[in-house]
């Protein structure tokens, strides 16, 4: 995976969305710019694409790769598919496991 | 994208969008060149006294406070210009210092970025003085649930035994044999990540001028299986040698137990410049 795998620990991959995220919407000094987004705007914003990121990797671990053409993030159908989507993996997220226990058997 | 009938007095206007703060004698034309190629926005440096700020000219239109939310809520754009944030910062770290900015923090007017950059100077120093020389790196813990319980299995005699069961069981009593193991694995992990998270996390700071616990991610998130049991973010000298050396020595100790280390960086050190700037 990682050339420094060798020495026990991974390092040296492209940077992870996630990780950027955190760091330039979550940190950073904030200074009183003449435009800025609001602390509110930038937590909601935050909780927001970390969901967008969520959703679009466990469809590509589900095989599910709608979200692939550019059109598709940038229009607003799209999002709003999107968001329904979403939503429904949300849903299918907080339900307990044992309709997969019962499966297993 | 949005339609231009709304906005069509700020169409043409400039803002400076301010991505961190250096110091001049640090901070090269060398930051500025090779930026340009790589990334859509030209990148400059605007010096007022002792320094620079990293800025590049975006169009009002883009940034302005009437059109930047819908902006916000376009992905594609978002990703974009967070990257290019980053990686401008990134850019100016190999040669310099900087204190970074929050995403999207824009002046209306070059006189403006000025006026900032001379009446914030002592806070901006600072701020510049505690990440002189540093970096920020990510380091983040998973654990390995197999290795996990594979390692409890060694150390502990009910659990070879069960382990033993399980794997010999059959049918109905193998399912239940399974459940059980599963739980008493659950219940041992339970105390094990907080104590295997407070020790990664001192034996990092004894390397490092700084450090602080961030939020877990989940595994979408992380884009690992495995459930991250830690993630910190350390200020270390740029010369990084003495801090992996220390992290390399600790994932040999931890690895034993299925915790598996991940190192990220070197950032501009955006979990160690002040959230906002003191008045002056």
């Amino acid at each position: 995976m990682s050339s420094r795998e060798l020495e026990g620990y991974l390092s040296g991959q492209p940077a992870q969305l996630a990780d950027v995220l955190e760091r330039v919407l979550d940190k950073g000094i904030v200074i009183a710019g003449d435009i800025q987004i609001n602390l509110l705007d930038i937590e909601l914003l935050t909780v927001k694409i970390r969901l967008l990121i969520a959703s679009a990797d466990k469809a590509r671990e589900m095989g599910i790769d709608w979200w692939e053409g550019d059109a598709f993030l940038s229009s607003r159908n799209g999002r709003r598919e999107l968001e329904e989507r979403l939503r429904k993996l949300e849903e299918a997220a907080g339900l307990p496991t044992t309709s997969q226990e019962e499966s297993d058997r | 994208m949005s339609s231009a009938a709304t906005e069509p007095l700020r169409r043409n206007s400039v803002g400076w969008y301010l991505y961190g703060v250096a110091a001049a004698e640090d901070a090269s034309t060398r930051v500025t060149s090779p930026l340009a190629a790589g990334t859509e926005e030209e990148v400059e440096l605007v010096a007022e006294g002792p320094l620079v700020g990293v800025v590049s000219r975006v169009s009002l239109h883009e940034f302005d406070e009437s059109v930047l939310p819908e902006r916000l809520s376009d992905a594609n754009w978002l990703e974009q210009k967070i990257r290019a944030h980053e990686q401008v910062l990134e850019r100016v770290l190999e040669d310099a210092s900087v204190v970074p900015c929050r995403f999207c923090t824009v002046y209306r007017s070059e006189a403006e970025l000025r006026r900032f950059l001379s009446e914030r100077r002592g806070a901006l120093e600072a701020a510049l003085d505690r990440v002189r020389g540093k970096v920020e790196v990510g380091v983040k813990a998973f654990i390995d649930r197999d290795r996990f319980a594979a390692g409890l299995a060694k150390e502990n005699d009910d659990f070879r035994e069960l382990t033993v069961h399980v794997s010999t069981a059959e049918g109905g009593r193998a399912y239940l044999e399974r459940r059980r193991l599963e739980q008493l694995v659950a219940s041992e992990l339970e105390g094990f990540r907080g104590e295997a998270a407070g020790r990664i996390h001192a034996r990092l700071l004894a390397a490092a001028e700084d450090g602080l616990a961030l939020a877990l991610q989940a595994p979408e998130l992380s884009g690992r299986e495995e459930e991250m049991i830690f993630n910190g973010a350390y200020l270390v000298t740029a010369n990084r040698d003495a801090f992996e050396e220390a992290l390399a020595s600790l994932a040999r100790d931890v690895g034993g137990d299925g915790v598996d280390l991940e190192l990220t960086g070197p950032w501009p050190a955006y979990n160690f410049v002040p959230e906002e700037l003191g008045a002056e």
